[in-house]
């Protein structure tokens, strides 16, 4: 569970100036708490690294300021951790020099946060001469044995194989339960983002566009521009109808389809609408869902574990995933008529000007 | 007997030189080849062309500011195994200088990022980085070393070669050679290379020994 604010920025704001380009970066409000992850996510160039390098104090910002209010240090793991001379118990060791630890104790230490990261056994190895996975493990390492109260990590599922992402989150998931860290993640990848995440920080050309919890981040993005990042890739333009129920709001879609959901805007207003390709449900006659009408399949991926499938729905173009493999999977056909469901509470609405 | 106090004299005169060229030069070479500032890459390109400076050149500027009327005259140096360490400093310093600040620039700005992170005091930080760019520090101590063993030309200009004083192994063999006693500057030929040879074997030994 999240605790007490670890770190805090406040009208922040980090100006990045290279030759032939420069950025500004401004998050009016962000906090770490301790026990959380935070995911920043955001397309490349939109101040990811630059959020990250302001929050470990390696950039002075321009304006506003980060507090931290935590006793413990804020340190970082980068994206492709630097490997210090030696081996990779004196890589974990040079954290803790000056700190007035002998030898013993300062190899002990060592060792233990190696063995926290299952690389113990690594101890002696030269790190230079560490595959990336270990030496992301070494690099947690050997920010860990600091016993910071905040951690930022830079792409840490970068380069690993879907088992490593998967067996390094659960170890960071398990650390971050022990320890009471506080831990921003910055990643382009949202599922990479989901493995390790309380928390999601979407950046959009240098600004927080938007915060908050998971589910409600994923799932009621601010704006278009929010939902392609977080993966609700299915956006089209539409208008507000009269309700034909009490309880529920109806939207048109492509000029003649219409879309049942949740959210009450004006009748008339132009909306933006999205549906996230894994609440889009091809309809196999089970009632569950009132179908939205008769789509056109139009192409079917599969990377052998999800397949992505191609969608024609009245001009507009949707895509949904199948478990590869499996069922409709298999069976759909290029230019098969298929009947679209999806809950009007997976129908996210969102004001066109917006 | 004239062998042993040349060959001291020698290695007392290339020692005091190298000594302070690595005093002042390692330090030196590690800030260029960490730090930008105004100036810095003028000073890269001082310390560049300084590498490949002929020893003779050098030898005429210390004598110029050694010499009796020089700026420096008064002090009484020339031809004194002063005026030797001295050149051969000059010699020194920007092989020592050049070599480190390559080895310094070449560590990925990641790396002091990385120790800037883990919050690694200020005196620990230089000794990661000494240890880190270490091969290419002993390199730059081969190359000085090297440089200012073989090297004639200036200690002969401000030394002289003098009996006794100022007399060295190479201004030995450079003299014999040339007054026909081909057995002396053979002898003391091999005397130079055996101590150039025995003096880079260890230190490469060291920097081998060392490498991670």
């Amino acid at each position: 569970m999240s605790g007490e604010v670890a770190l805090a920025a406040r009208a922040l704001r980090v100006e990045r100036r290279a030759r032939d380009a420069s950025f500004t970066l401004v998050v009016e409000e962000l906090s770490l708490r301790a026990g959380e992850a935070l995911a920043v996510l955001g397309p490349n160039g939109a101040g990811k690294s630059t959020l990250l390098r302001a929050l470990a104090g390696l950039d002075v910002p321009a304006a506003g300021r980060v507090d931290c209010r935590a006793t413990g240090p804020v340190t970082m793991v980068f994206q492709r951790p630097a490997a210090f001379a030696g081996s990779a118990l004196h890589n974990v060791g040079a954290a803790l020099l000056g700190r007035g630890l002998s030898g013993k104790e300062l190899r002990e230490r060592s060792r233990q946060a190696l063995d926290r990261f299952g690389v113990a056994h690594l101890a002696e190895r030269r790190a230079v001469t560490l595959s990336g996975g270990e030496m992301r493990r070494l690099a947690l390492a050997r920010a860990f044995v600091l016993a910071p109260s905040v951690l930022l990590l830079d792409e840490p599922f970068d380069d690993l194989d879907a088992a490593g992402q998967a067996t390094l989150s659960l170890d960071l998931r398990r650390v971050i339960e022990e320890t009471a860290v506080a831990v921003a993640v910055v990643t382009h990848d949202l599922r990479r983002a989901m493995l390790l995440a309380d928390r999601v920080a979407v950046l959009l050309e240098g600004r927080l566009a938007q915060l908050g919890p998971c589910e409600e981040v994923l799932e009621r993005p601010r704006d278009p521009a929010v939902a392609r990042v977080v993966g609700m890739t299915n956006l089209v333009r539409g208008r507000v109808l009269p309700p034909r129920s009490a309880d529920l709001a109806l939207v048109e879609v492509s000029g003649a389809q219409e879309l049942p959901c949740r959210t009450r805007l004006p009748v008339g207003s132009e909306v933006w609408v999205g549906i996230r390709p894994e609440h889009l449900k091809i309809d196999v006659g089970r009632g569950e869902v009132d179908p939205v009408g008769k789509a056109v399949v139009e192409h079917v991926v599969s990377d052998g574990v999800a397949a992505s499938v191609s969608l024609e729905w009245g001009g507009v173009q949707l895509q949904t995933h199948l478990l590869a493999g499996r069922g409709l999977a298999r069976s759909l056909a290029r230019g098969e008529a298929v009947s679209l469901s999806v809950s009007p509470d997976h129908v996210h609405v969102m004001p066109a000007d917006s | 007997m004239e062998v042993v106090a040349i060959t001291a004299r020698t290695l007392a005169v290339c020692g005091a030189a190298l000594l302070v060229a690595l005093v002042l030069g390692l330090p030196l070479g590690i800030f260029l080849g960490r730090r930008r500032f105004g100036g810095s890459r003028a000073m890269v390109a001082l310390v560049n062309s300084g590498m490949g400076a002929p020893p003779v050149v050098v030898g005429l500027g210390v004598a110029l500011l050694l010499w009796r009327s020089g700026p420096l005259g008064a002090l009484g140096l020339m031809y004194s195994p002063k005026a030797m360490v001295l050149a051969q400093i000059v010699i020194a310093l920007p092989l020592v200088v050049g070599i480190t600040l390559a080895a310094a620039g070449a560590l990925d700005d990641d790396w002091e990022l990385q120790v800037q992170t883990l919050g690694i005091p200020r005196r620990w930080r230089w000794w990661l980085l000494v240890r880190e760019i270490r091969l290419g520090l002993l390199a730059a101590v081969i190359a000085a070393l090297g440089g200012i063993l073989s090297e004639v030309g200036a200690v002969m200009m401000v030394g002289g070669n003098l009996e006794g004083e100022t007399r060295v192994l190479t201004t030995s063999i450079l003299m014999y050679t040339q007054m026909g006693d081909f057995e002396a500057a053979m002898g003391l030929a091999v005397v130079l290379l055996g101590l150039t040879l025995l003096l880079a074997g260890l230190l490469t030994a060291l920097q081998q020994g060392g490498r991670t």
